[in-house]
């Protein structure tokens, strides 16, 4: 944890040196909610300025402010000293800020020369054609630049996820930019090109360029930022220097309570085994997975992200089902081939996208809330609506789902409400096995602390639990057992006392052979190894 | 969500009252509102289009195209689309014309054109769901296949001699009304009760609405589709009877284009292409849009060749009302 490149060190923190854009009091609403609330901001030539927060806190919507997809309500934005207002990102371009969005959105079936210059004002031959030329030379001479070598022909499909990356930092650059945003950039890289990212980062403040650096992996903020900002539902909590702050405080300002008071857990009582799967395999994905979940237990499915945790959760539910291998329920060898079959057994899976997997969004909430248990709130084909609406307003009421009649429809509802009525509509069919996969991905702090103390509760009725997870604190606070996977297999399982962030980061990344992990000790050391952590690139 | 909105829009909308703004958010609203002005419009211009006689002419005639159009609807909130309707009912209409000529009598021919429906529907279903093959392709192929198997069937020649007893549903009449208005409305009724009762109803809407949300909560998506492809069989098939009853014979070429025509009113009415939104209601207006427009140019005795001009710049003014709507009230969707 250095505190800075060595080209950062000359110009950080020092009050004189320059500030390339600043924000002052900015507000922005969507709908009747408040994504930024009175948030100042400032970027200072040649730092690494990075802004931390939990999924949702409004770091993305800030930088949108910026960059001039938004505008805000109210509040300024100061570019070079003067106020300016863009209405769209071509006019941040022009004042010198770029931005590398978090989901790089490049065009497939373009060649990386012409996904550079899309959208921008083509060179022109005499005749009035495209130069292209004059666009490949500019391109090649902008990839030199950052000091990569790259044919600027091919097509971008044909690039790996970290060459695309590159594509779009170099989109981003092609005009000369003072302010670089990058949103969460190493999300989807291994550790060689995160390097090699860091590398152009040093080369861009070296040259005077601020950088904003948006992460979840807190390693990496305290190895390349300068100050941090961390912000928390909306608000503007805290900018230091990185050397002021250490990963504790860090995540203590982030969540904006003792980790204590966020998460529910009353003691458990373990009672038979509900779920047991023996050496259940999917080529490619998963082998030799064992696990078992008693009833009042919660287990907690942990591992880096794109380890298998998710494949092995939707292989239970009949999604994709295994290869090999047998899952029991409650001692007996089921098959489970569909989620019908699943749900037959009495397991439900609340998946981590809600909105694309979770949620009819043309549907009332009574609707969804009832869509799995229709069969049963029907007589000869025919819906019951009385029943329907009695049971979906019990588990609106439940769950406290606020600021909507249950007839309303759920595309109005903020994140955290779409995420209980998801909850409503797998707890309505009475699971006695019940698969979370990212339950709190996305909710702000107060759902959040209702959906643990819902998991809580669940556990005490002596539902099953296999809650799979990113984020590691919730992990450890949630669960009486962590089951550790990597690259498919599960490679470390502790129980509550013996689980504790270095143990399980250890069995996730294979770095360290942790005390109870029985991982290989010494494989290559895997990409950015506090990914755990919060590795998701979380959607704001 | 580009751009600003002030809150206040989104918690109140204090322009429109609730129950207007809830009406307007209805899919098949603003057809109706244009239906409506449509119709005041032609009865001050053409005398005797508002006379009892002449709407009941207009039901009669859109009845074939309504009946398929209200099976049609179910596949296209499903999420999918079928394009064979028009050769589906040809191949039904001369099965049922050959049952007629053999056999004479009702039930039969009904059953004929009921069946040889719901088998082609069935292959429909069957390529799409267990094949994986999409829609639009697999009802491509069968506009043409089922057009070749009626050559196959009759050699070329027409099926003529249809007697009495087998044309009443297309001719009859019961109590003054048209038996084919009486056989439309009497689906209708069915299918917006199916669409807001049924378990199979809902699971449409949910399949069409997001699909995989729908899997994950258990339902059987494949089997949802498949029986929308069998009812737009069925539904032709009862259709193909009424056709063969206002025809009287049945030639190689019958129902040649009413696919599009049944599209049309699915969409005009409000039913959203890209399913998981739309109504019965909303084909039964789609399709007396389509006939009142159609009728009313008739009555004003527009020259036969803007005929269908006049029908399909009608038909982007009544969707772009739709447009315009839905800024109204604000709805994204």
């Amino acid at each position: 944890m250095s505190p800075s490149q060595d080209s950062g060190e000359g110009v950080t923190g020092t009050a004189e040196t320059p500030t390339i854009f600043h924000l002052e009091g900015v507000e922005k609403h969507f709908g009747g909610v408040v994504a930024v609330k009175g948030v100042d901001f400032d970027l200072r030539r040649g730092e690494v300025h990075a802004l931390v927060g939990e999924n949702g806190a409004g770091k993305s919507t800030l930088m949108k402010i910026v960059n001039g997809l938004y505008t805000p309500d109210q509040g300024r934005l100061e570019v070079g000293g003067k106020t300016a207002e863009f209405s769209s990102p071509r006019d941040a371009e022009e004042s010198g800020i770029a931005m590398i969005p978090q989901e790089v959105d490049l065009f497939l079936e373009l060649s990386v020369a012409e996904n550079l210059f899309v959208g921008r004002r083509l060179p022109r031959t005499r005749w009035g054609g495209l130069d292209w030329a004059t666009m490949r030379e500019a391109a090649r001479e902008k990839f030199e630049s950052l000091g990569v070598d790259f044919d600027v022909t091919i097509p971008v499909k044909h690039l790996s996820a970290a060459n695309r990356q590159i594509v779009a930092i170099a989109r981003a650059l092609l005009r000369e930019a003072r302010a670089v945003i990058m949103d969460e950039p190493t999300a989807s890289l291994a550790d060689r090109e995160t390097r090699r990212l860091f590398g152009i980062i040093s080369d861009l403040t070296a040259s005077g360029v601020g950088v904003v650096y948006i992460s979840h992996r807190l390693e990496e903020i305290f190895e390349i930022s300068d100050r941090i900002t961390v912000m928390r539902d909306g608000e503007h909590i805290v900018t230091k220097p990185a050397s002021e702050l250490d990963a504790e405080e860090l995540v203590r300002l982030m969540v904006g309570r003792p980790l204590s008071e966020l998460f529910t857990r009353s003691g458990s009582d373990p009672g038979e085994v509900a779920l047991e799967v023996r050496s259940l395999t999917r080529a490619g994905e998963f082998a030799d997975v064992d696990l078992e979940v008693h009833a009042g237990e919660v287990v907690g499915l942990a591992g880096l992200v794109g380890a298998g945790r998710t494949e092995i959760a939707q292989a239970i539910f009949g999604i994709r089902p295994a290869e090999g291998g047998e899952v029991r329920v409650n001692g007996e060898a089921v098959r489970i081939d569909s989620p019908q079959s699943a749900i037959k057994r009495g397991i439900f899976y609340v998946p981590e996208e809600r909105q694309s997997q979770g949620l009819i969004l043309p549907f009332s909430i009574r609707a969804n809330i009832s869509l799995s248990i229709l069969d049963r709130l029907s007589r000869m084909g025919l819906v019951e609506s009385r029943a329907e609406r009695e049971t979906a307003e019990r588990f609106a009421e439940a769950l406290s789902i606020r600021g909507a009649r249950i007839s309303e429809s759920v595309s109005r509802l903020s994140g955290g409400n779409q995420q209980k009525v998801v909850l409503a509509k797998s707890l309505a069919r009475e699971p006695s096995i019940l698969i979370l996969d990212e339950p709190t991905r996305g909710v702000d702090v107060g759902a959040k602390s209702e959906i643990y103390s819902l998991i809580d509760n669940l556990a005490k009725e002596g539902k099953a639990i296999l809650l799979i997870s990113s984020e590691l604190e919730e992990v450890l606070a949630m669960c009486d057992r962590v089951v550790v996977v990597r690259e498919g297999r599960i490679t470390g399982e502790f129980d509550r006392k013996e689980a504790t962030q270095e143990s399980v980061m250890a069995a996730a990344t294979g770095v360290r052979s942790g005390s109870a992990a029985n991982g290989p000790p010494d494989r290559e050391k895997e990409s950015g190894s506090s990914r755990v952590q919060e590795g998701r690139a979380g959607h704001e | 969500m580009s751009e600003a909105r002030p809150p206040e829009v989104a918690e109140g909308r204090p322009a429109l009252s609730e129950s207007v703004r809830r009406w307007l958010m209805r899919p098949e609203a603003p057809a109706l509102v244009f239906l409506v002005l449509l119709m005041v419009v032609f009865s001050l211009a053409a005398d005797g289009f508002l006379r009892g006689p002449n709407i009941q002419t207009i039901l009669t005639q859109v009845a074939v195209v309504g009946i398929i159009a209200l099976a049609v609807n179910q596949v296209i909130l499903c999420g999918e689309i079928d394009i064979s309707t028009g050769s589906m009912l040809g191949l039904c209409a001369v099965t049922a014309g050959m049952a007629a000529t053999a056999a004479g009598g009702l039930v039969l021919p009904l059953l004929a054109g009921v069946a040889t429906g719901a088998i082609a529907g069935a292959v429909n279903g069957f390529l799409v769901t267990l094949g994986r093959i999409p829609a639009i392709i697999v009802t491509l192929g069968m506009l043409y296949a089922l057009r070749g198997v009626i050559l196959l069937i009759t050699g070329g020649s027409f099926v003529t001699g249809i007697p009495a007893d087998t044309r009443v549903l297309g001719i009859g009449t019961v109590l003054g009304l048209n038996t084919p208005v009486i056989v439309l409305f009497t689906l209708f009724v069915v299918m917006a009760l199916v669409g807001g009762h049924s378990t199979w109803g809902r699971n449409v809407f949910a399949v069409g609405g997001n699909r995989r949300a729908a899997r994950l909560a258990g339902l059987s998506v494949d089997r949802t589709r498949f029986l929308a492809f069998v009812l737009v069989g069925v539904f032709t098939g009862i259709a193909s009877v009424i056709f063969l009853g206002r025809a009287g014979a049945v030639q190689t070429t019958a129902g040649t284009g009413i696919e599009l025509q049944v599209i049309a009113a699915v969409v005009v009415g409000g039913t959203s292409i890209a399913g998981g939104r739309g109504s019965a209601l909303a084909v039964l207006v789609g399709a007396t849009l389509i006939g009142v427009i159609l009728n009313g140019v008739l009555l004003l005795g527009v020259p036969s060749v803007w005929q269908d001009f006049v029908l399909g710049a009608l038909i982007l003014l009544a969707v772009s009302v739709d447009a315009v709507r839905r800024r109204m009230v604000g709805d994204e969707a």
